[in-house]
């Protein structure tokens, strides 16, 4: 987990063009004295367990119900806008670009770099119906979901927060989420659909009515918007 | 090397490191020279290696240092000086597995980004090939199997 800090990475004052620094010990720096550990951003990092996670989601549901899985999405939102903001800023000082002047791929593999370092997964973006207003965002190793184990149940709602709230910032057009597929569902990955409300709202619908992850794609792929 | 050294530290914690523990430490001793030699050859030879990898690609593959009407030799050339340095080094150090984490983990992400895998790719076999004129086949028996590594995450 990470919260915007002022604290100074040494290593990359030393090299502050150096864009190859995701290995363990170069992205963190660990301040002994404060009981710190800073990334190379300068985001304040926290070390968490699967106990942590358990403890947060189960808290939750504990004292909101189902509405814990609303709540986490929202949290994600925040979470993605304001990582917007400061990933421009990080992106500029490192490349010496704008971000809106960076090839898209590259920028938003360059974005998920310091989540794949804090162990938030590896992900893959398949941007093939972009031109359709909708793309989807598939993720390895989710930390949520890893953590939960097999529930039957998607369960990465902070994930497509985070996904609707950075991309609805880059782009300036209000974006949801949904994941349509969860390794808490006993799949090997986890995948999430992201574009407009209405068609988020049909995706929804379709999984609620017991639609697979590929179902939804073939109807979004036809033009189907509703059931 | 280094990688091993960190785990041997953290596995020895306050006792004596076994022989087995150990074994790492003649092995890199026994071609800690020829690692030397190669890595500077290396150093020495860098334009020139990269200049002939380049030629080859040329002459076979010339769409692989364009897109579309722009020429993107200048950028081919950065990053393929960036990866020659990275393999050197981590074969100066016997740290295959650090060069994963340090470079070619992200890099692979980036190149993929470009969909650059194919061009990297054939630069990485035809780099193999050119390095042995440089290397003595001792050297090149180290150094082409980074390579081959650096190739196979790349590429793909």
């Amino acid at each position: 987990m990470d919260t915007p800090s002022v604290s100074a990475h040494k290593l990359r004052q030393q090299h502050p063009q150096k864009h190859s620094h995701y290995k363990f010990s170069e992205f963190f720096q660990f301040n002994a004295t404060e009981g710190t550990i800073a990334d190379w951003n300068g985001s304040r990092n926290i070390i968490t367990s699967e106990h942590f996670i358990i403890g947060l989601l189960e808290g939750l549901e504990e004292e909101v119900g189902a509405a814990s899985a609303a709540v986490m999405y929202s949290i994600g939102v925040e979470w993605g806008k304001q990582d917007s903001l400061f990933f421009d800023q990080w992106f500029e000082r490192e490349y010496n670009i704008r971000p809106q002047q960076a090839n898209l791929m590259f920028l938003l593999e360059t974005w998920w770099w310091p989540f794949t370092a804090q162990g938030w997964g590896r992900w893959e973006i398949d941007m093939t119906d972009r031109q359709q207003g909708f793309m989807f965002i598939n993720l390895f190793d989710s930390a949520v979901a890893r953590t939960l184990g097999d529930v039957g149940k998607p369960v990465c709602y902070l994930y497509a927060g985070l996904y609707a709230g950075f991309f609805t910032e880059m782009v300036r057009k209000q974006l949801s989420c949904i994941e349509i597929q969860c390794y808490s569902m006993g799949e090997t990955y986890c995948k999430f659909l992201l574009g407009a409300k209405d068609r988020i709202d049909a995706a929804a619908f379709w999984l609620n009515e017991g639609a697979t992850a590929s179902d939804i794609e073939n109807r979004l792929r036809a033009g189907y918007t509703s059931s | 090397m280094l990688s091993h050294i960190e785990t041997l530290i953290r596995e020895v914690d306050g006792r004596y490191a076994t022989d087995n523990e150990l074994l790492f430490m003649q092995n890199y001793l026994q071609t800690a020279r020829l690692r030397f030699n190669a890595y500077q050859k290396i150093q020495k030879s860098e334009r020139a290696i990269i200049q002939q990898v380049k030629q080859k690609l040329k002459a076979t593959e010339p769409q692989l240092l364009r897109r579309g009407k722009a020429d993107i030799s200048a950028k081919w050339q950065r990053d393929t000086v960036r990866v020659l340095r990275f393999c050197a080094h981590a074969m100066l150090v016997a740290d295959e597995e650090g060069l994963e984490e340090s470079l070619l983990l992200w890099f692979q992400s980036i190149m993929r980004a470009f969909k650059a895998q194919q061009s990297c790719d054939i630069t990485y076999k035809t780099m193999q090939d050119v390095v042995r004129q440089y290397l003595t086949p001792q050297e090149a028996e180290l150094f082409c199997p980074i390579l081959a590594r650096a190739r196979r995450l790349l590429g793909q």
